[in-house]
């Protein structure tokens, strides 16, 4: 099938503003967004320039804006989106060129929560230990690759980039139900300051752009639960 | 380029039901804000001066077209307001959030209906 590409194009070296290109090109329904950025980049305009590594959905580099909303190229099929494709590059970041975004503010953010393992505890002889019932609590948000769909389809990340955004809870998160971490307190002292979990206004757009399926607004409401009563259950 | 975000490009944003809710919810929060202000606005100015500005808010405000949309303003805001207080209390029903954006329209649109239906049969009869 015939595939019309609208492609988001700044290349900051000379343009002063961004404008869209248009590529034709020839598509499996089964082709992903990647292949076809790819096609384009290797055969009709090598200046194309977007962040790709894996292609298999799990290091998270080529989250984009496709038809308007947050995805993953490489999981993005042509046959999901039809034969009219917009690429666009993520919301409330600053563009450095074509598809890539200065990811800094974002991990910055992240940063603030403290996402490692913290316990100061004499470790015990073997590992420490855990039940699957403990394990089970915050499986959801191990499966994070920090790809940034979900934070930059947030309005509130939009109006102000302080706001340590769903990635940043959704981390949290996996360490504060985590049984065998010990800095739960701290991490839900700092997502009750000014720029925590309270600018969330369960939006949802958050939950629907994450390409891993986690629940990230019921992450954000149990931090929350958590912060209103002091418990962690 | 800036990282800022224009209103256009937002709302371009294919969030879907739920970001269009929140997004009513705040246009109508500040409706309600605007009816109560004119509200107030009219009695104090039937009150202190009794001028034709007073008559003329209370007219527009009394009219069925006008009955109509604030109804419709308010039990929309009442009813998501509490869909959003509920989910806040039991976050694991956080899952069902499409359904529970259902289960709202399906209790507003026989609340709302009857509303309607009362406005208009006691516009009809000159009630
Ligand atoms: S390229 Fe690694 S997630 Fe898509």
């Amino acid at each position: 099938m015939q595939v019309t590409l609208k492609i988001f194009r700044f290349n900051p070296e000379t343009d002063k503003k961004p404008s869209y290109k248009t590529y034709q090109v020839e598509a499996q329904p089964t082709d992903r967004v990647l292949d076809l950025l790819e096609y384009i980049k290797s055969t009709i305009d090598g200046t194309l320039s977007f962040r790709r590594s894996c292609a298999h959905g799990i290091c998270g580099s080529d989250a984009m804006r496709i038809n308007g909303r947050n995805r993953l190229a490489c999981k993005a099929l042509v046959k999901d989106l039809g034969n009219r494709i917009t690429v666009e590059p993520l919301l409330g970041m600053r563009v450095l060129k074509d598809m890539i975004v200065d990811m800094e503010p974002f991990f910055e953010n992240y940063r603030q929560v403290m996402p490692y393992f913290i316990n100061d505890e004499p470790p015990p002889a073997r590992e420490r230990l855990q039940s699957i019932e403990e394990r089970e609590r915050f499986d959801d948000t191990t499966k994070c690759i920090l790809c940034a769909a979900c934070t930059t389809s947030c309005p509130s990340f939009w109006a102000n980039e302080k706001y340590v955004g769903p990635a940043a809870i959704v981390n949290a998160h996996r360490f504060i139900f985590d049984s065998r971490d010990r800095a739960g307190k701290e991490r839900l002292d700092i997502l009750n300051g000014q720029f925590g979990v309270y600018r969330c206004h369960t939006i949802f757009n958050c939950t629907d752009a994450c390409p891993r399926e986690i629940q990230v607004t019921k992450a954000i409401g149990e931090v929350k639960a958590a912060i209103a009563t002091g418990k962690l259950d | 380029m800036n990282r800022r975000v224009s209103l256009k490009e937002g709302l371009k944003y294919q969030g879907g039901g739920p970001m269009l809710s929140w997004l009513l919810h705040r246009i109508s929060g500040l409706a309600i804000l605007l009816f109560v202000g004119l509200h107030v606005i009219s009695s104090f100015f039937m009150q202190q001066t009794g001028s034709d500005l007073a008559t003329n808010l209370n007219i527009i405000y009394e009219s069925w077209i006008f009955q109509i949309l604030v109804t419709f303003i308010v039990i929309f805001h009442a009813l998501n307001g509490l869909r959003i207080a509920i989910l806040d209390i039991w976050p694991r029903f956080l899952v069902y959030q499409r359904e529970a954006l259902w289960l709202q329209w399906f209790i507003f649109i026989p609340i709302y209906g009857l509303t309607i239906f009362i406005l208009i049969q006691r516009n009809l009869s000159g009630g």
